[in-house]
């Protein structure tokens, strides 16, 4: 079952792309609707038949590949990937319904959206360590030409420094998986957490750190982070929307699964000062949107602060902390989905971006009043207003993070506070006010533009109000991940844990 | 059938709610055909509905002495954490919720004729359920995440309310502070819940309750969590150093008026009286509350004497008043938080009502253009008159008694407290004075010579409210369980307790008097000393408080952010661009390259796909093993 994820999609692609003869844009996009609906839908059946009390590998799939490489075909999901396959079908579907209807080589643009929907689903279903690596990478390629084919003014230079990043990254994680099998001379590249747990601390910082670095640009987390906000301004809609709402999930994915799952003991050495850079990249996210002029650029420099809580949770390691993390990252995939999508639409209608000549957007006549609406509702969702997701995932992440890191925490509660600076910022100057007279006359706004901008409002709402549905699929994979790892191990965060405040009323 | 009513009484902030759901078609323009009225008429039924139901419960419960009942609803389970919501229904709850939708339902027919000309009816009933639905709910919340929900679901709906006339300079900057000025508060009071829920046991302000009396919590630990819980009250309430949304606010609709200085502000203060076992963990959350009360009420009192726009000139005596809940609360004397909380309340929804239809009628905020309203207006004068005595200590009406009760003896009080109460009571007396005289005595000016009247959708609820103003003080004597029954100490040969009352009273005659004989100046009259003009700006300007904002707190902000994306532009994407600038060239080449042709694309990828797979493969693989050989 979980090949389809894969297959299809790639299957679509070749239909899309080797149809013979020029399609209209119109009816390629409703094929891959199509498609991409029977995507989503299957990943749905996948969810109710995937049990959330087990803490294993579900729906496994093996095939022998490469023998003398150790390379096997091995899928499998547990409650980390559940989640982040999930949000890959939800947003291709969003990305696809959000594509400009008479866009160029539309054939060419939908296979590519597929590669990079199967890529993205390969690289969370695969429990081969190569096998990871190789859909990682595979990823990089259609996203590539996505930026360079359909993006703005500078796509060349935003799609070439994408790419030099990424394959940097790509190395280091490679480097990092080959120094792991060949030091405990494994026979494979099967994930098999309890691996390193033989092997002394250093050397497991000798591979996390390439590891980090290598995740880290993909998340990304500063000082990693340049290709991100160029990446996004040349991106167009949709790409933008995949590319925050689940490629950057790649990163933190492994950030889980590998930094804590593999290497444990270096990770608790490292946490603290991942728990600061994580403040810190939170911090400069926050201010460096503040300064942005460009609407995109705002939400993009917010996504760099918020990926950076999940860092943050991660650090520290706890089951309450591992799970938020994961909700962190569906909740940032949704709300800064929802954000792209209707700057989009603002971008659509008006032809710019720039916060400096927009303004009065909500009037009732002649703006953009529900999208205006929305747009309030996203940035509410993002600065954190409870009853929608972004504030029940953060409370998790903080209130997992704070027993281990109070500091820290605290700076990163600084930071959505300024999440509301900023985005206030941007309401102010781009929806209220008077609607100057050059913007008075806006194509009007088809249903079709706002559907998955409501679906994706819905959702936030949805699991903003009945967290428990989101949080429960992720938990028992959660608690297992630092449980599991043998006694000493799972002691060493708990103890920790215990030190911590108690340092704390020792200093006071 | 009663008992039912009361059982599920959790569902009074509901109508709120679906009365702002109910008014979506319109607000969206789904349903054009029948103007926006529809939608305030489901909402106006909503409330009272609420109204209705919430005092058949409270009749309910009156007849059941003692009975509480506790809801709690295990939200969400996740790992070690357990967050609860839990809801209490008892008669001090239920009570304040019967203000609440009062008031709401009072404002909201008064915003029937406010608003009659607006076009967004739709969309301001819509927020003012949302506004109803928060309250209702803080009011019944039995736990810290509940209300924290809650109040910031205010704080949006304060946002979109204060930015309902959003094409206007002034409303725009007046929203983005107000959630902003919010948000600095609730960001703080979310650090103290995080911490507090890693510290103790549950998040219910009765666990909190029996957590505090039991806390091992090292005293720096206990001071800072309780400036923490007290930072978000402050900003809800219009508290110093916070205190200058409320001033702007008042651009936003008289009727979100109303509501915002009599209940929205008390939301905030609810809370704090809730949260008050937590403080005495530290002596520092209870200076920090005494100082920040007293801060306020002094310098917010002498703000509102040089105010000369209507409504400013009654909000700063908002914050003023609060000042003296948080001294209170302070002090710990819970039971007098609550009561000024209530008499103040409606004293000042009935001021507002008032300002309303003075500005309905004479389109204009300014007292010193007005004058010689007291005949033509008769209705609203009596209500402005009826209002004022509910607020000063002079008449036997609500803040009288309250002042009255805190000084019978059964309160450890002090001369500095009384101190401060005859200050606040004096300059209120004195402001409250200087406006009527301004407005409805002398003659009248251009803008008040056609003055009827209001209509009687604001007339309606404003004699309602007069009317219940001047009955307020037998409902804290009709249901004294309302309170906390009081410890029989009667301290009465304390000299203080026995001269508070008739100073009391003396403080709010001279300040009448003074308001009686200091000279009125209309239209732009300016005094002539200097230093009569240096104390006017600086009142007026509010202590100069936005311009040391403005150099302060935004300056570090808006340099921090600049400097950080310069940074971000120059040493940290500048270093990257000049290691890649090599790679960028072979890359713009490659440009040339391209023939547009969608197979070129397939083949390049193709040829990228194979390369990335051999360096895998074979490359790679025997480079790094030599690579972490040499190594070890």
């Amino acid at each position: 079952m979980l090949s389809a994820f894969i297959w299809l999609p790639l299957l679509g692609a070749a239909l899309i792309g080797f149809w013979p003869g020029n399609r209209a844009g119109e009816k390629v996009r409703s094929i891959a609707l199509i498609i991409a609906s029977g995507l989503l839908s299957l990943n749905i059946i996948l969810g109710f038949q995937f049990d959330t009390k087990v803490a294993e590998i579900q729906f496994s799939e093996y095939f022998s590949w490469i023998e003398w490489l150790g390379l096997n075909y091995h899928l499998g999901i547990d409650g980390l990937s559940l989640p982040l396959l999930f949000l890959n079908s939800l947003l291709t579907l969003m990305a696809i319904a959000s594509s400009n209807k008479s866009l160029e080589r539309p054939q060419l643009y939908y296979s590519l959206l597929f590669v990079l929907s199967a890529g993205a689903a390969g690289a969370f279903l695969a429990q081969d360590l190569l096998l990871f690596f190789l859909f990682y990478e595979l990823e990089i390629v259609p996203l590539y030409f996505l930026i360079a084919i359909w993006g703005g003014k500078r796509r060349g230079y935003a799609a070439m420094k994408f790419l030099l990043y990424t394959a940097v990254s790509g190395f280091l994680v490679l480097a990092s998986f080959l120094g792991l099998v060949w030091l405990t001379g494994a026979s494979n590249f099967d994930y098999a957490p309890l691996l390193s747990n033989n092997l002394p601390v250093e050397t497991q910082l000798l591979l996390l750190a390439p590891l980090l670095v290598g995740l880290f640009i993909k998340i990304p987390i500063f000082p990693f982070h340049t290709w991100l906000p160029d990446a996004h301004v040349e991106a167009s809609t949709p790409i933008s929307v995949l590319l925050a709402g689940v490629l950057l999930k790649l990163g933190t994915y492994g950030l889980l699964r590998f930094g804590v799952g593999f290497f444990l003991d270096g990770w608790v050495v490292l946490a603290p000062w991942l728990a600061s850079l994580a403040a810190v990249s939170a911090l400069y996210g926050a201010c460096c949107a503040i300064a942005q002029q460009d609407m995109k650029k705002v939400v993009a420099y917010s996504s760099i602060a918020h990926m950076a809580y999940i860092l943050l949770a991660a650090a520290a390691t706890t089951p309450l902390s591992l799970t938020a993390a994961v909700f962190q990252m569906v909740s940032h995939g949704l709300i800064s989905a929802l954000l792209f999508l209707l700057v989009g639409v603002v971008y659509n209608k008006t032809g710019t971006r720039d916060v400096n000549s927009l303004r009065g957007l909500l009037n009732p006549q002649r703006g953009l009043p529900l999208v205006g609406s929305l747009m309030i509702l996203g940035v509410m969702a993002s600065s954190g207003i409870p009853g929608m997701v972004g504030f029940i995932a953060e409370f998790l992440v903080f209130r997992g993070s704070f027993p281990l890191f109070p500091v820290q925490t605290l700076l990163c509660l600084v930071g959505t506070g300024l999440t509301a600076v900023y985005f206030l910022l941007v309401i102010n100057r781009v929806f209220f006010g008077r609607l100057p007279d050059h913007l008075a006359h806006l194509p009007p706004v088809q249903f079709g533009d706002r559907a998955p901008a409501f679906v994706l409002m819905t959702l936030i709402f949805l699991l903003g109000l009945q967290p428990s549905w989101m949080v429960r699929w992720s938990e028992a994979q959660a608690t297992s991940l630092v449980t599991q790892n043998g006694k000493l191990l799972s002691q060493v965060s708990i103890d920790a844990r215990r030190a911590r405040p108690a340092t704390i009323i020792v200093n006071d | 059938m009663a008992d039912f009513l009361f059982q599920i009484s959790w569902f009074i902030p509901f109508y709120g709610l679906l009365g702002a759901v109910l008014t979506l078609p319109w607000s969206l323009g789904m349903i054009r055909r029948t103007g926006p009225r529809p939608a305030a008429y489901f909402n106006l039924l909503m409330t009272f509905l609420a109204f209705v139901h919430g005092s058949l419960a409270f009749r309910a419960i009156w007849h059941q002495k003692d009975q509480q009942l506790q809801i709690v609803y295990h939200w969400l389970q996740v790992a070690d954490l357990d967050l609860s919501l839990a809801i209490e229904i008892s008669p001090l709850t239920l009570g304040a919720m019967e203000v609440v939708t009062g008031i709401g339902l009072l404002a909201q027919l008064f915003a029937l004729g406010y608003l009659e000309k607006d076009w967004s009816l739709a969309r301001f009933y819509g927020l003012m359920g949302l506004f109803e639905a928060a309250l209702s709910g803080i009011a019944i919340s039995d736990s810290l995440l509940l209300s924290y929900g809650f109040l910031e679901m205010l704080t949006l709906s304060t946002y979109l309310l204060v930015g309902f006339w959003y094409a206007q300079p002034l409303v725009v900057t007046a929203a983005r502070d107000a959630f902003l000025t919010k948000r600095v508060g609730d960001i703080i009071l979310l650090m103290g819940v995080v911490a507090i829920s890693s510290y103790g046991e549950g998040l219910t302000f009765s666990q909190l309750e029996s957590w505090a009396a039991t806390s091992p919590l090292p005293p720096l630990t206990s001071a800072l969590l309780g400036l923490s819980l007290i930072a978000g009250p402050t900003g809800k309430c219009a508290q110093f150093p916070l205190n200058l949304w409320l001033d702007e606010a008042m651009e936003g609709p008289n009727p979100a008026g109303i509501m915002r200085n009599s209940i929205v502000v008390s939301a905030g203060a609810y809370v704090l009286i809730k949260l008050q076992p937590v403080f005495t963990l530290s002596p520092v959350s209870s200076s920090a509350l005494i100082i920040i009360g007293t801060v306020t009420a002094i310098a917010t009192s002498l703000m509102a004497l040089a105010q000369i726009d209507i409504k400013r000139a009654l909000c700063h005596s908002t914050s003023a008043y609060l000042g003296l809940v948080f001294i209170s609360v302070g002090l710990g004397h819970i039971d007098i938080a609550f009561l000024l909380l209530f008499t103040h309340a409606i004293a000042k929804a009935l001021l507002f009502m008032s300002a309303g239809s003075l500005i309905m009628t004479t389109s204009n905020q300014n007292i010193t253009e007005m004058g010689g309203l007291w005949s033509r207006m008769p209705a609203t004068t009596t209500a402005f008159v009826v209002g004022s005595a509910g607020l000063i200590c002079l008449l036997p009406l609500g803040t009288f008694w309250t002042l009255a009760r805190w000084f019978n003896g059964s309160w450890a009080v002090n001369w500095w407290l009384l101190g401060i109460l005859l200050f606040v009571n004096t300059l209120s007396a004195l402001n409250l004075t200087r406006v009527f005289r301004l407005v409805f005595l002398g003659k009248p000016q251009m803008k008040t010579r056609r003055t009827p009247e209001v209509a009687w959708p604001m007339a309606f609820p404003m004699v309602s409210l007069t009317v219940f103003n001047l009955i307020t003080p037998a409902i804290p004597m009709l249901w004294p369980f309302w309170l906390s029954p009081t410890t029989p100490l009667y301290n009465n040969d304390q000299v203080v307790v026995q001269l508070a009352v008739p100073l009391l009273i003396t403080s709010g005659l001279v300040g009448c008097v003074l308001g009686l004989t200091v000279e009125l100046r209309r239209g732009w009259a300016r005094p002539t000393q200097f230093y009569l003009r240096f104390f006017q700006d600086l009142f007026a300007y509010d202590f100069y408080l936005e311009r040391v904002y403005n150099l302060t707190v935004v300056w570090a902000v808006s340099s921090l952010s600049k400097l950080t994306a310069w940074v971000d532009r120059y040493l940290v994407d500048g270093a990257v661009n000049l290691v890649s600038l090599a790679t960028i060239l072979s890359g713009n080449s490659l440009k040339y390259n391209v023939s547009g042709q969608s197979q070129f694309y397939i083949l390049t990828m193709v040829v990228g796909i194979s390369v990335l797979l051999g360096l895998v493969i074979s490359g790679q693989w025997s480079v790094l093993i030599n690579y972490w050989s040499s190594i070890y």
